[in-house]
């Protein structure tokens, strides 16, 4: 199985994959400080990952 | 073997292998000191920023030096709850927690010992922005002070449930003091304050030890929040008219969160937008980790811009 998240900022729904934690962790928060100048906690992005089925 | 001599003994695979558990270990893993902090650069950048600048900075750290003394005293009553309940995960991982809260303190009255020279009651007093002075010029928010008026309620709401309540009435007040506690003051209230911080610093190039601890106690806070906010889920799962509670504590303190919060202004050069922006990204996390639904009309007033009195002054 592969990890998401979905980005909840006012006005941006991006949806980000990757196949394990660590990976999705680094890419959640470059996505975070590049496109909102801001940043988002390792474990609260943790928290929400869902499962999804691996890419083909 | 008697189940009287079984309940001496909490730990089980399940148990250890559970996501609050897990904190608790990685708590253990990322332990940091004050005492390793050098203070000796931020009190040399104190004396050359400018007195609207001191002003500024001061009026967050006071607030944060005053927020963590009050959530580290209030901690008791989740223990107090957590025992209760039988989660002995919760209580292990809350021994963190309330150490972390204590160290917090610590660090910002070292911080303001040795950088500002101020320390004392007296001395650290006069600073303090008092929240319960704002007026909504429009008139339609009330600001109340969460952090020294809703958790010190909300706690005596739990002790009491934790000591003689029912199994429910102890959930139902432990999802009511987690929500004001992590949800709404660690989890959305308190986080753009952390950012402006570490922006203001950046943007100074100044106080590299202020910038490195509020670093270092946002990763503590990221477990503390989380924690509270899984304990939430939890109890909601279990009891889905628990997510009431959870609304009804955003909706008594909505003032704090659609003002703007004092130091949005008190610093030049910030970009204040950014900051009531990501309320709402911090609000609608918190809702996800809890699994309830986000309160639209609170997104939509975070976002107003014609909603713009600022917490912690006497507006007019």
């Amino acid at each position: 199985m592969a990890r998401q998240w979905t980005c909840v900022e006012a006005g941006c729904d991006e949806t980000i994959t990757a196949p394990d934690t660590d990976t999705i962790i680094e890419l959640v928060q470059a996505h975070i400080a590049d496109v909102h100048d801001s940043f988002e906690l390792e474990d609260m992005i943790e928290t929400v990952l869902i499962d999804v089925p691996d890419a083909e | 073997m008697s189940s009287d001599v079984e309940s001496k003994f909490h730990f089980s695979r399940e148990m250890v292998s559970g996501e609050i558990y897990r904190k608790y270990e990685k708590a253990m893993r990322k332990h940091w000191k004050v005492e390793d902090l050098d203070f000796t650069q931020d009190a040399l950048d104190w004396q050359r920023i400018t007195p609207e600048q001191q002003k500024g900075l001061l009026g967050i750290t006071i607030r944060f030096l005053a927020g963590e003394q009050a959530v580290t005293d209030e901690l008791v009553p989740m223990l107090a709850a957590s025992h209760a309940l039988r989660r002995f995960d919760w209580t292990m991982f809350l021994a963190t927690f309330l150490l972390e809260e204590a160290k917090h303190a610590e660090f910002f009255m070292r911080w303001h010992e040795a950088v500002v020279g101020i320390v004392d009651p007296s001395e650290v007093a006069p600073h303090f922005l008092t929240r319960g002075k704002t007026v909504d010029p429009s008139g339609r928010f009330e600001v109340r002070d969460v952090m020294h008026e809703a958790l010190p309620n909300y706690g005596r709401i739990l002790h009491e449930a934790a000591l003689g309540g029912t199994e429910k009435e102890i959930e139902r007040a432990f999802v009511q003091f987690s929500a004001a506690y992590n949800g709404f003051v660690e989890g959305v209230l308190t986080m753009p304050s952390y950012e402006i911080v570490i922006d203001t610093t950046t943007q100074w190039d100044a106080f590299p030890t202020l910038n490195q601890g509020f670093k270092l106690i946002l990763a503590d806070e990221g477990r503390h929040i989380t924690f509270g906010t899984t304990a939430c889920r939890m109890l909601i799962e279990k009891d889905p008219s628990y997510e009431e509670v959870v609304h009804e504590v955003f909706d008594a303190y909505r003032g704090n969160i659609v003002g703007l919060v004092e130091y949005q202004k008190a610093v030049p050069g910030l970009d204040v937008g950014k900051y009531q922006t990501m309320k709402v990204r911090h609000y609608r996390n918190r809702c996800r980790e809890m699994g309830v639904q986000p309160d639209d009309t609170l997104i939509e007033q975070i976002l107003d811009p014609s909603i713009d009195f600022v917490v912690g002054v006497e507006a007019g």
